[in-house]
């Protein structure tokens, strides 16, 4: 649990930085969880679809080619991470459209 | 609801779930749920289920040795005289790069039956069902991995086998949470690859 453990001795030092510091307010730490939230959220959309697509495209590539291809092929974790810089960049575009307009 | 607050909740929820499945005993609670517990008793014969077939250099996986070794186990321990050693169409070398495992352990030729059977569990069981019923076997001892033997099961017992679970690996009580989050992943995995063999009709 150590890795554990040092996530939070830093969090604590980063939050006591920011307000002593940085002079941030405690009231933006929890708009930012919310916009963590959006972000994480908007990923998972993304993972969502993405997978659906993937199984859509197996399943539609057997059925309509000799060509075999195992659906364990979606199973690669690293399209979670994929999916989740997807919904990042989306939700990040979309707020810079917003600020932009403002 | 407003499209801004479901995506918020959606980050919420999976938050909440990444959090769960690493610090708390939820993934070994759902595995368990998943999982079949090892019924080891003398059978007909010991079926090898396929697992990824071979490695360019022609030797088994690290999964598809580990399957076999154990089904070798078994063989030893005198559950049955027979050795059903499955592998993959696509990777055709893993069922004799696993016969050629069981007789390097001295399995003795007449008890090897190695068969490239199919590309999924389905096609596998259909395969071995037709070659275990060809051989009068009624009676056998199933082995794969601990998730996969739920669908694996239900498959050879569907036609009219009887199947006494001996999975590989089997209920795991993970301690860390990189081992919680695989272990959750798995499971998963096994219980979407349950709910597409239910809605497909092959169980």
């Amino acid at each position: 649990m150590t890795p554990y453990l040092t996530v939070v001795l830093t969090s604590l030092v980063a939050y006591v930085f920011a307000r002593n510091r940085r002079r941030l307010r405690t009231i933006e730490l929890a708009r930012a969880l919310g916009r963590m939230a959006d972000l994480l959220g908007t990923g998972v959309i993304f993972a969502l679809v993405n997978v659906a697509a993937a199984v859509a495209i197996v399943l539609g590539l057997r059925a309509v080619t000799d060509r075999f291809v195992s659906l364990y092929s979606v199973a690669d974790p690293v399209w979670l991470a994929v999916s989740m810089l997807q919904g990042c960049l989306w939700r990040l575009w979309h707020e810079s459209q917003r600020d932009a307009l403002c | 609801m407003r499209s801004a607050t479901i995506v918020r909740s959606l980050g919420v929820a999976t938050l909440a779930l990444f959090f769960l499945a690493a610090f708390t005993p939820l993934s070994a609670e759902l595995y368990a749920r998943l999982a079949v517990p090892a019924r080891l008793a003398p059978a007909d014969a010991i079926v090898v289920l396929a697992a990824g077939g071979v490695l360019p250099d022609g030797r088994l996986t690290d999964s598809s040795r580990r399957r076999t070794a154990f089904g070798i186990d078994l063989y030893h321990d005198g559950l049955a005289p027979l050795l059903v050693l499955s592998g993959a169409i696509q990777w055709r070398a893993e069922s004799a790069a696993r016969a050629a495992l069981a007789r390097r352990c001295g399995v003795p030729e007449a008890a090897i039956l190695a068969r490239a059977t199919g590309r999924t569990t389905h096609e596998e069981i259909g395969a071995l069902a037709d070659l275990l019923r060809a051989r009068n076997v009624r009676r056998v001892l199933l082995v794969t991995d601990g998730p996969h033997m739920r669908r694996a099961m239900g498959l050879l017992r569907a036609t009219g086998l009887d199947v006494l679970p001996a999975p590989v690996r089997g209920v795991d009580v993970p301690t860390q949470p990189a081992e919680r989050i695989r272990l959750f992943r798995e499971t998963l995995q096994e219980g979407l690859a349950l709910a597409y063999y239910h809605a497909a009709g092959y169980l």
